[in-house]
C-alpha cells in the first residue's frame, strides 16, 4: 500500500511539470441578464465585481430573456473553458440559472468536450489546449440561489407582463418537463431558498421570495409545484433541510439538498445590483468553500 | 444556523484571477512542495479515500442537511478562531461528502440508474395535475376558489394530442359550479413572425371524449394540432381558456410544445441479450435526422416494482441505427429483482442545439415494449463501473478530502477530524 501511495505521489510529481490546475468560481445568472455576454469579468446582474464570490470568479452571462435552450451555448462554452483538462469548477446559480445549469448537465453532461485553455477570447470560447477531448466536465458542486428549476407560478399566471421566450420556460409544468432533474452527473446542487416575499402571496403558493416558490427554489421533485413552508407555519407542509422527504412525504430530486431555508423571512430574490437577497448568502458560501 | 451565514467576507488564500505565467513558477513550486508533503503524508499510516472497491448498493443520494454541527470540545476558543475552526470543519464534511456520494453513485453508469433516484420519471404519460387559485381575468388570484386542471402531456411528437381538464372546487374541496366561455389554442411567436391561425378547442362535461365523468364539474378538452390550423407549426402552443365561476371571470392557459417533425421512427422487432455482463435493450430505430438522441425507457420486474431508468444519450448518424438501453449488471446484483424485467415507457428526442424549440420528439412507446427472458444472476457482472470520468472525479475529489483535512488539522493538530460518510476514523 505504502509503495503505491509512493508511486502515485511520484506520478504527481512528474505531471506538475506541464499541468497546472486551477479551480475557478463561475456565476450563471437569471430572468432579465445584464452582464456583457462572452466577458467573464462582467459581474452587472450580480453587483460590484470586486467583491469576493469564490476562487477566480467568473460571470457566465446569457441574455435572460431568450430560452433556455437557445441560450445554453453560453454556458457550454464557459464550462468549456474553464472545467475542463486540469481545471475544475465551482458553480453558483441565480433563479433561472439554475434551470440553465441542470439542462446543460442533463442534456450535455455526457458529450465529448475538448479541453480549452481557459483564455476567452471576446465571445467568450476559448481556445483548445492539448487536442483531446473528454467526457463531460470538471464540475466540484453547484450552489442554487433561489432555484427556478421547477418554474414559478408568476410565469403561469402571466404576471411577469413581458413575452419573452424565457417565460414561457418558466411555467412550472414547461420547466419540470424540459429535462431530468435527477440526471446531474451525481453532481450536488445545494439549495438556498428564500421567504421574504409578500407581494404575490395570492399567486406563489407556500413561501416565496417573491419570484419563486419554495417548491422550486427547494428542489421538490415532480411535475408540477406544490406547497411548502417553514417549520413555524402550521398549515403547511415543511420544505424539510437536507435531501430528507418533505413534511407529507413529497420527494425532492436526486443530488438537490436544502442547505439554506429562510426561517426568518429575511431574504427576497433580488440582487439589487450589490449581491443581496438570496444571493448573498450563496455568496458567502462560496466564499468559504470554493477554495 | 447554516453554514453559509457564518459570516467571513474577506476573500481567501486564493487570488480572485486565474493565476498569471509569471506566477506559474512559484505556482509550481508549491506543487512540488505539496507533492514532497503528500510523500511525508502517505508514509503515515491512516486512511485515505479508498479506490473505489466494494461499495454496497448505492442507497438514494442523500446529504447533510447543514454543514459544521460542530461538538463543542476543549476550553472556549475566541470568535475569530472558533469560527475558523468551524469553518475548515465544514469544509472537511462538504468534501468529504462529495467524495464520498460520488463514489457511491457513480458505481452505476449515468445511463443505467435506481428508479428511487429518480421519483418523477417513473410514469412519464401520467397527466400534469395542479391546484393553484382561480386566476381573475380582471388581475390578481381569488384565494377562495382553487382551479385543479390537468394536461396529458407537455412535450408532444408529431401527430399527437393532448387532453386539458379544469374544475374549480373551494376551500373545503367541493366543487364549485363552472362554465367555460372560450378556450382558444395559438402559437406562440414573437417579433418579425407571423401570427398563426387561433383554434377553438371545445370544452364539455359530458362523460366524452377526454372527459370520463360527466356532469361532475371537470370540463375537459383535446387539442390536435396536426388536425388543426396549427398543423404546420413548430413550437409552444398556448391554450387559454376562460371560463366563470360564481360571477367572476378567470382564466388559465396551457402549453405545449409541438413538433410536426419526424426526426426518427421504430422499426423491427425490439431485443434483448445479456452482454459483458449487463442486460441490454436493442431497439432499432431509423434515423431522418441525424444529431443527438437522447431516450428513456423504464424497467419493471415481475412484480411490476419499477427498478431502473435507462437512458441512451449519443449522436446518431441517419439511416439504421440500434438504440441500446442497458440495465447495469451490478444494478441487477444489487437490486435483485424477480425475473423477468420487462422494459416499458420508452420515449425520447432529438436534441437540437442552441435552438427553440430545441427537440424533435420520436415516436412515444407506451406500456410494455419488451419482457426480457429470466436469465441467471450470475450472469450479470457485480463489477463496479469504470470509467475515465469516473476516475477523474475520484482522484480530484479525494485529492479535495485531503486538502480539506489537512488544512484543519495544520489549524488545529488536537482537534479530532469529523467523521467519514465512507472512510473509517482516522486519528
Amino acid at each position: 500500500m505504502k509503495l503505491m501511495r509512493w508511486l502515485t505521489a511520484l506520478c504527481l510529481l512528474g505531471m506538475t511539470g506541464f499541468a497546472s490546475a486551477t479551480n475557478y468560481t463561475l456565476w450563471i445568472n437569471g430572468r432579465t441578464g445584464g452582464g456583457t455576454i462572452g466577458d467573464y469579468n462582467s459581474f452587472t446582474y450580480w453587483g460590484p465585481s470586486s467583491t469576493a464570490a469564490g476562487v477566480n470568479k467568473k460571470a457566465v452571462n446569457w441574455d435572460g430573456y431568450n430560452s433556455i435552450a437557445s441560450q445554453s451555448y453560453h454556458i457550454r462554452d464557459a464550462l468549456d473553458c474553464f472545467c475542463t483538462g486540469s481545471n475544475w469548477c465551482y458553480i453558483a446559480t441565480h433563479s433561472a440559472g439554475d434551470l440553465m445549469m441542470g439542462y446543460t448537465l442533463a442534456n450535455y453532461g455526457g458529450s465529448a468536450r475538448m479541453k480549452k485553455n481557459a483564455t476567452p477570447n471576446s465571445s467568450g470560447v476559448c481556445g483548445n489546449s492539448d487536442g483531446t477531448s473528454q467526457t463531460g466536465w470538471n464540475i466540484k458542486w453547484v450552489r442554487a440561489a433561489s432555484g427556478a428549476g421547477g418554474g414559478s407560478e408568476l410565469a403561469d399566471y402571466g404576471s411577469w407582463a413581458v413575452s419573452d421566450p424565457l417565460t414561457k420556460d418558466l411555467k412550472t409544468a414547461t420547466a419540470r418537463a424540459m429535462y431530468n432533474h435527477n440526471d446531474t452527473r451525481g453532481i450536488w446542487f445545494y439549495m438556498y431558498a428564500g421567504a421574504k416575499g409578500t407581494a404575490y402571496s395570492g399567486i406563489l403558493p407556500g413561501q416565496d421570495d417573491e419570484a419563486v416558490a419554495y417548491h422550486s427554489s427547494g428542489g421538490v421533485a415532480g411535475s408540477s409545484g406544490g406547497s411548502y413552508c417553514n417549520p413555524s407555519d402550521w398549515f403547511c407542509n415543511d420544505l424539510t433541510l437536507g435531501t430528507a422527504a418533505n413534511e407529507g412525504g413529497s420527494a425532492k430530486w436526486s443530488y438537490h439538498s436544502v442547505s439554506f431555508r429562510d426561517d426568518s423571512e429575511a431574504y427576497n430574490h433580488y440582487t439589487s445590483g450589490n449581491w443581496q437577497g438570496i444571493v448573498s448568502v450563496v455568496r458567502n458560501a462560496m466564499v468559504n468553500s470554493a477554495l | 444556523m447554516p453554514s453559509s451565514r457564518n459570516r467571513n467576507d474577506k476573500p481567501k488564500r486564493r487570488p480572485a484571477a486565474a493565476p498569471k505565467p509569471h506566477l506559474r513558477r512559484l505556482a509550481l513550486a508549491a506543487a512540488a512542495v505539496a507533492v514532497i508533503g503528500l510523500l511525508v503524508w502517505s508514509a503515515m499510516d491512516h486512511g485515505a479515500p479508498a479506490p473505489a472497491a466494494t461499495v454496497a448498493q448505492a442507497p438514494a443520494p442523500r446529504g447533510p442537511q447543514f454543514f459544521g454541527q460542530v461538538q463543542a470540545t476543549d476550553l472556549p476558543l475566541p470568535d475569530d478562531r472558533n469560527n475558523r475552526r468551524r469553518q475548515l470543519v465544514e469544509n472537511v464534511q462538504l468534501a468529504d461528502h462529495t467524495y464520498c456520494s460520488y463514489r457511491t453513485s457513480s458505481q452505476y453508469p449515468v445511463g443505467s440508474r435506481p428508479m428511487t433516484d429518480n421519483p418523477d420519471q417513473n410514469r412519464p404519460n401520467d397527466p400534469v395535475a395542479s391546484t393553484n387559485p382561480m386566476r381573475l381575468d380582471s388581475g390578481g388570484a381569488d384565494t377562495g376558489v382553487q382551479l385543479q386542471t390537468s394536461q396529458s402531456r407537455v412535450y408532444m411528437a408529431s401527430g399527437e394530442s393532448v387532453a386539458f381538464s379544469l374544475r374549480a372546487v373551494d376551500a373545503d374541496g367541493k366543487t364549485l359550479p363552472l362554465v367555460i366561455t372560450r378556450a382558444l389554442a395559438q402559437g406562440i411567436t414573437y417579433a418579425g413572425t407571423r401570427q398563426t391561425p387561433q383554434v377553438s378547442i371545445p370544452f364539455a362535461d359530458d362523460g366524452t371524449g377526454a372527459d370520463p365523468v360527466p356532469n361532475d364539474g371537470a370540463f375537459a378538452g383535446v387539442l390536435a394540432p396536426a388536425q388543426s390550423g396549427l398543423a404546420a407549426f413548430n413550437g409552444t402552443i398556448r391554450t387559454e381558456v376562460r371560463y366563470n365561476v360564481g360571477g367572476k371571470t378567470g382564466v388559465v392557459q396551457f402549453d405545449v410544445i409541438y413538433t410536426p417533425e419526424l426526426p426518427a421512427v421504430w422499426t423491427g422487432a425490439p431485443r434483448e441479450a445479456v452482454e459483458e455482463g449487463s442486460l441490454v435493450f436493442h431497439l432499432p430505430l431509423d434515423v431522418r435526422m441525424p444529431g443527438r438522441y437522447i431516450v428513456n425507457g423504464r424497467v419493471d420486474d415481475a412484480r411490476g416494482h419499477a427498478v431502473a431508468l435507462l437512458t441512451f444519450n449519443e449522436v446518431l448518424g441517419p439511416g439504421p441505427n440500434d438504440i441500446k438501453l442497458t440495465m447495469f449488471g451490478k444494478l441487477l446484483r444489487d437490486q435483485t429483482p424477480a425475473a423477468p424485467l420487462t422494459l416499458r415507457d420508452v420515449d425520447g428526442y432529438l436534441l437540437k442545439e442552441n435552438t427553440d424549440p430545441d427537440r424533435a420528439l420520436v415516436p412515444r412507446l407506451q406500456g410494455k415494449v419488451l419482457t426480457a427472458a429470466s436469465h441467471s444472476p450470475k450472469s450479470y457482472s457485480d463489477d463496479e463501473w469504470q470509467s475515465e470520468e469516473r476516475s477523474r472525479y475520484l482522484t480530484e475529489f479525494g485529492k479535495d478530502l485531503r486538502e480539506a483535512r489537512a488544512r484543519l488539522a495544520a489549524f488545529d493538530p488536537a482537534a479530532p477530524l469529523p467523521p467519514s460518510e465512507c472512510m473509517p476514523a482516522t486519528r
